[in-house]
């Protein structure tokens, strides 16, 4: 009796698992996954990378990148030059000029009223975006001649145009009734539903916490999407995020670690190193007055980077799959071939030390100096591989005496800002580990600019190193104007050199974004700008 | 009881103030909203510095708590930076809040959202797989315990017993994700993550396919909770005299322990299921996390780590409030299973 019980209940179950088992479904999806869900599809409005990369599934920028991070005109005819007549001659004056075939996924035809509509939200004080970068800052105004053309002025030559302006275009047929019926677009419900585009898909939902989800759009002024939709799953776990992807519930990921690839590798998953700029390195601390006293030594600067073993981490904590960066400009076209990373040489360390009067204390085994200890306090974010380096740099460091105390504060309070006591912005540290780029692929940055250097008068500066040489601050300012490739490229070269000199910089590791893709997608071509410039070209086998 | 039932009910008022205000400040003392927006660097210097203005943040916290509770309507505010307080109608429609004691929770410093447009968003999933969850915990645990209560001390009391500890004592994102790798990656029974197959679609089948994995996690660690509760409370009860009588007036044996000893089991239920029960709004935040299942659970996760004030207190104060009313709701449970109990 009991036999024939537990034999239907088996029975049953089988057929209940049977039923709700998932059915293959002939749709060609691409399953991308996220460890971050979007905050908002208007790009006005987020400063998530994220969401930064998105956009060009349902939005079309003047232009994009494509695989070999050449400019790629997607609005525009042509992506403005000297030669072309788009750049004039002192660089102030930029002039876009439409494609005539471009259109919204309505039907309706994209023109420059919509270019300045764009920068008239960004502009409106009724508005609160994230950045008004650069149109607050050097653009002095927009016009639309006729419908094709848009001139952009700037109040001197700005060389980071590239990457800075119209990296997207709002539907102004859409937002304006919104934006004149509610006085703001910030609560406008395209925010979070764009249902009107002009990129290769089209929103269809966003199921906050679970998914997003795009179709095709059939009215893509470029070639059709071989796929039928985008699906984006958030996965806020990365262990999580690596079964999926082993599992073959997803097609795309991102953020992935170096320790998970040979796991990938093993399931059919492959994996992509992109490089996006982005280099995890040391920021000392050199501010006056807050800095330890060592650290104001150039010499002491350069014995810590000598101390450290950086090749002791990329060949066993990042299993061989990246190396020490040289400069901030690691992996771009701008780095300078002359500039390498400090070796690992605990001898020289150790005489440069001798030699700034930092001297073993055999007692304690920590070096001294005027009755100070040379004991570093160094911070990085919580993230397994930066904690597991603060303990190799702790062995290193120790053997030349050199104590160093370790914190991990969380994400916001690392970047808390000065009035708010964060630790970076007021000084409390005197290493810090984290990653940072540039306006990739421009090299523009502003983090070692002396204006930028946190006071009580301006409290947001994002100079937390305190590093102010004149020169290099001259320099900075003059590619930030130097429209000529060739010239740029001789000034960040002069930058790399001279920031090297004052060592006030040191790469730990060059940190490309490590994506897995899965072997059934074809023709991505990934790139760390606009990775998904080509997405109307993806397919699934 | 009525009487009783509005005393209560009163006390909770200043109780939710004063949890208000204590969870209000320890938010602030977290993290800053503006440090990075998400992004994988600062925003610029320029940008902080005017939305810190324009949402608020650059107020004392004690007036930012005061607005959360009772708005800035009411408040002389500059917004023209004259030095004169300007009227309502020339302030800009996100500049005013009419504060939680008008049911205006405020907007999400992330998303731009109401902050409880986003909770209500999450509490049916979290709802959909913490009653599951519980209706398994309930059902399987009571099943173990009274099995191991009515063979105490044989092979399968000790190995259940053992089985109990073993499980109770794994923490649950490991457990979580060893059965992900086990069930979802090696032997592919299960998805691994979300609600469900977007070449499918989201059927009430695949919400369940995709259930069976976050609902085990749950359960698995309480059932070994509740499964020693219930032991012990069952071998207690069918040793009181009321059950030697029962027995002894020649009822059957499974006639005394469905209805008498059961019964009383039951107060022991009622108690952890009205403390678990506020709780269910909460969600269960890891394993929502793991298996990226869309509740308050997770958006909790998400909120805290970008500081996201608004919401992480109106998350908070519906717990708090769940609790409160909860446990009133157990008071007057208890009351209606043994007629002994009786508030005055």
């Amino acid at each position: 009796m009991r036999a024939k019980r537990f034999t239907i209940l088996l029975l049953s179950l089988i057929l209940i698992i049977g039923a709700v088992a998932p059915v293959m479904a002939q749709s060609k999806i691409a399953t991308i996954i996220y460890t971050q869900e979007l905050d908002n599809l208007n790009p006005m409005y987020t400063n998530m990378w994220f969401a930064g990369i998105t956009v060009d599934f349902y939005l079309s920028p003047a232009w994009n990148f494509d695989g070999d991070l050449n400019p790629n005109p997607v609005l525009v005819t042509e992506i403005p030059s000297g030669d072309n007549g788009g750049i004039n001659e002192d660089g102030t004056v930029i002039t876009l000029t439409l494609r005539d075939d471009i259109v919204w996924s309505d039907g309706a035809p994209i023109t420059s009223a919509d270019f300045l509509f764009t920068y008239e939200m960004i502009m409106s004080p009724d508005n609160l975006p994230n950045s008004r970068y650069p149109y607050d800052a050097v653009v002095t105004g927009v016009e639309a001649p006729d419908e094709r053309t848009v001139v952009v002025s700037f109040d001197a030559p700005f060389a980071p145009w590239i990457t800075t302006i119209f990296t997207f275009v709002l539907p102004e047929h859409v937002l304006r009734p919104v934006f004149e019926a509610e006085r703001t677009l910030d609560n406008a419900a395209w925010n979070r539903g764009p249902t009107v585009g002009s990129g290769p898909f089209t929103w269809v939902e966003w199921e906050s916490g679970s998914h997003l989800l795009f179709t095709r759009n059939e009215n893509y002024f470029n070639s059709l999407a071989l796929l039928d939709g985008i699906f984006i799953r958030f996965v806020p776990d990365d262990a999580a995020q690596v079964a999926a992807l082993i599992n073959g519930d997803g097609d795309l990921g991102t953020f992935i670690s170096y320790s998970d690839l040979a796991q990938l590798e093993a399931a059919g998953v492959e994996y992509e190193l992109v490089a996006s700029g982005y280099n995890e390195a040391w920021f000392f601390n050199i501010n006056p007055e807050t800095a330890h006293p060592a650290m104001l030594d150039v010499n002491v600067r350069r014995a810590l980077q000598l101390a450290f073993d950086r090749w002791k981490i990329t060949e066993t904590l990042l299993l061989g799959g990246t190396y020490p960066a040289a400069s901030y400009w690691e992996g771009t076209i701008y780095a300078n071939p002359d500039v390498s990373a400090p070796p690992y040489d605990p001898e020289e360390a150790a005489r440069l030390l001798d030699e700034a009067g930092w001297v073993l204390n055999e007692a304690t085994g920590v070096r001294e100096k005027d009755g100070v200890a040379l004991e570093l306090r160094y911070l990085t974010p919580p993230r397994a591989v930066r904690m597991d380096t603060q303990e190799v740099v702790r062995q290193d460091f120790a053997e030349l005496g050199i104590r160093i105390v370790t914190e991990n504060p969380s994400f916001d309070v690392f970047w808390n800002s000065l009035p708010n006591g964060g630790p970076i912005a007021a000084g409390q540290f005197d290493l810090a580990q984290w990653s940072q780029t540039s306006s990739f692929p421009d090299p523009n940055t502003s983090v070692f600019l002396c204006a930028e250097i946190p006071t009580e008068d301006s409290p947001e500066g994002g100079n937390w190193t305190g590093y102010c040489n004149p020169e290099v601050d001259a320099l900075f300012q003059l590619q930030a104007q130097t429209v000529d490739f060739d010239e740029r490229v001789a000034i960040i070269h002069q930058i790399s050199a001279l920031m090297a000199e004052d060592a006030v910089w040191t790469g730990v590791w060059y940190d490309p974004d490590v994506w897995a893709v899965s072997g059934r997608m074809v023709g991505v071509e990934l790139n760390g700008a606009t990775p998904y410039w080509n997405a109307n070209m993806w397919d699934i086998e | 009881m009525t009487k009783y039932i509005i005393r209560r009910l009163l006390q909770s008022i200043p109780l939710l103030l004063i949890v208000s205000f204590i969870i209000f400040i320890l938010l602030q003392a977290s993290g800053d909203p503006l440090a990075t927006l998400g992004g994988r660097t600062p925003p610029r210097a320029e940008d902080k510095e005017r939305l810190r203005q324009a949402l608020g943040l650059n107020d004392p916290v004690l007036v930012q708590y005061v607005y959360w509770l009772i708005g800035n309507d009411w408040a002389a505010i500059d917004v023209t930076g004259d030095g004169q307080p300007d009227p309502l109608e020339m302030r800009h429609p996100r500049e005013i809040r009419y504060g939680v004691l008008r049911g205006d929770f405020g907007a999400s410093l992330v998303t731009r959202q109401p902050a409880m447009q986003m909770i209500a968003e999450k509490i049916p999933n979290t709802l959909l797989l913490m009653v599951t969850a519980e209706i398994v915990i309930i059902t399987v645990s009571l099943g173990l315990g009274m099995y191991s209560a009515l063979r105490r001390y044989t092979v399968m009391d000790n190995v259940l017993t053992g089985l109990s500890f073993i499980v109770y004592s794994m923490p649950i994102f490991w457990l979580a994700l060893m059965l992900m790798y086990t069930f979802a990656v090696r032997l592919s029974w299960f998805p691994t993550v979300g609600m469900f197959d977007p070449a499918v679609g989201r059927t009430p089948a695949q919400v369940a396919w995709h259930m069976v994995l976050p609902v085990s996690t749950i359960a698995m660690i309480s059932v070994a909770a509740y499964s020693r509760y219930i032991r012990s409370e069952m071998i207690e009860v069918i040793n009181s005299d009321y059950i030697r009588t029962a027995r002894a007036k020649g009822l059957s044996e499974r006639r005394v322990i469905s209805v008498h000893a059961l019964k009383n089991v039951s107060l022991l239920l009622v108690t952890l299921i009205g403390l678990d029960i506020p709780f269910f709004f909460a969600g269960a935040v890891v394993t929502e996390t793991i298996f990226a299942w869309p509740g308050t659970g997770q958006l909790f996760i998400i909120s805290l780590g970008r500081s996201d004030f608004p919401v992480l207190m109106g998350l908070l104060m519906l717990i708090s409030v769940a609790v409160v009313v909860f446990q009133i709701l157990t008071d007057i449970t208890y009351t209606w299973l043994d007629p002994r109990i009786r508030y005055t």
